[in-house]
């Protein structure tokens, strides 16, 4: 009869540990409270349709921007030239994405036609928000900083997809468009340092910090483009974004599309 | 998710030549920038930015030549040095620096055909990071020589061919 009763004992302990009646399975590993399902990312190739859609989605980024800058009505009095090359640039950026998208519709691929989505939601909108903020006093200075720094991103990721580009005719095809991003972003650079003293990397004495230069040293440079904006806040620094060429999660897969 | 392989992958035999004709294409203009930066036209701050250039295009054929090792001639290719020389002369800066752009224009174009021949990913590589310098070389020439932004967005030169210069 004891022995019995042990069984039974037993019997209840491993009936509380399994499976409960009314009670749906999860495929997560046992937890308290309610934890979604796992959801992965499908399983997408870095093809050169994706490399060309997203340097599409970096061209309407630059679109955008400009489109965004001139609406701000801030190119005014000094400032009235940049307004113009802020047109040209846009549309040459308007010509480089009916390009690459021409490129990425013969390959087979979707066009992508719209700024890159998390490109926008890191960069791009922080830093609008920055210059749009009542308490910025030089919003035009501002575009300028963020267009010279978006020109320098967009040379940077044609340069970096060189070796990634499986067809030697796309890799001619991505520095075309590069070396016009570098020529765009030069020209923003002598806006913001003019003259020779502009040209080559100098210093600024009174911050320590590097000065914009027209040629930046004597190589293409793939690194991070730092970028100081907005309203100087109250320990008298300004907000900061690092700029990064697109990575594994900001590129446009087949899948990404324009909401 | 797969990346594409991005190691770059070194020069076949084909790609060899036309980088070691890069190679000598720079130290042609490493020389011509020496001939600009002696003159006596230009001040300091002129001469410190020729000189500049000049590093820039010494570095780019140094670093074509790591690339290609014993194939590099390391001398300047004087079909391009002769096509541009005559006009590294006299006291009217605008004219040299219009000179300076197209030779620096000519690159480009030169380098871009390259990368659109080149098999290698690592010769693609290198050029690509150097003819995005050169453009902005045309463009600092371009300005300081007065003309219109538009006029330094604007690259009509020819490529060069290693076939037509040597």
């Amino acid at each position: 009869m004891l022995r019995f009763s042990g069984v039974g004992v037993a019997g209840l302990v491993l009936a509380a540990c399994g499976k409960q009646a009314g009670v749906e399975e999860s495929k997560n590993i046992a937890a308290v409270g309610v934890v979604p399902d796992a959801e992965g990312l499908p399983n997408v190739k870095v093809t050169d349709v994706v490399l060309l859609r997203t340097a599409a989605s970096l061209e309407y980024n630059a679109i955008e921007t400009y489109e965004a800058a001139l609406g701000l009505g801030v190119f005014t009095g000094a400032f009235a030239a940049a307004g113009d090359i802020a047109k040209r640039l846009r549309d040459d950026h308007r010509g480089h994405a009916d390009a690459i998208n021409g490129l990425v519709t013969k390959l087979g691929g979707k066009p992508f036609t719209c700024g890159n989505p998390r490109l926008s939601e890191i960069y791009i909108s922080p830093a609008l928000g920055l210059i749009t903020d009542d308490a910025n006093d030089n919003p035009a200075l501002d575009v300028v900083v963020l267009a010279h720094a978006l020109e320098n991103l967009a040379a940077q990721t044609y340069q970096s997809v060189v070796t990634m580009l499986s067809d030697k005719a796309l890799r001619q095809a991505a520095m075309t468009i590069g070396q016009e991003e570098a020529r765009h972003a030069a020209i923003l650079a002598q806006e913001l340092n003019p003259g020779l003293a502009g040209v080559l990397p100098s210093i600024d004495e009174a911050t320590g910090k590097p000065k914009v230069a027209t040629v930046p040293g004597a190589f293409g440079p793939l690194t991070p483009i730092p970028v100081t904006l907005g309203p100087v806040n109250a320990d008298g620094s300004r907000a900061s974004l690092s700029l990064e060429t697109p990575s594994l999660n900001s590129l446009a897969y087949d899948y990404v599309t324009c909401a | 998710m797969t990346l594409p392989a991005v190691a770059p992958t070194p020069p076949t035999a084909a790609d060899r030549t036309l980088l070691a004709f890069a190679n000598s294409a720079e130290f042609a203009a490493r020389d011509l920038y020496a001939v600009a930066a002696a003159l006596p036209a230009f001040n300091d701050e002129e001469r410190a930015m020729l000189v500049g250039f000049h590093d820039h295009h010494l570095a780019a054929g140094q670093a074509l030549a790591g690339l290609v090792g014993k194939h590099a001639s390391n001398v300047r290719e004087d079909a391009v040095y002769d096509a541009f020389r005559g006009k590294m002369a006299g006291s009217d800066k605008s004219a040299i620096f219009d000179a300076l752009r197209e030779l620096e224009n000519t690159l480009v174009s030169t380098h871009l055909s390259l990368v659109g021949t080149l098999e290698g990913t690592g010769g693609s590589a290198l050029v690509a990071s150097i003819l995005t310098i050169q453009a902005r070389h045309a463009v600092a020439l371009g300005l300081l020589g007065g003309r219109a932004f538009a006029d330094a967005l604007t690259n009509d030169a020819a490529p060069l061919s290693p076939k037509a210069t040597s």
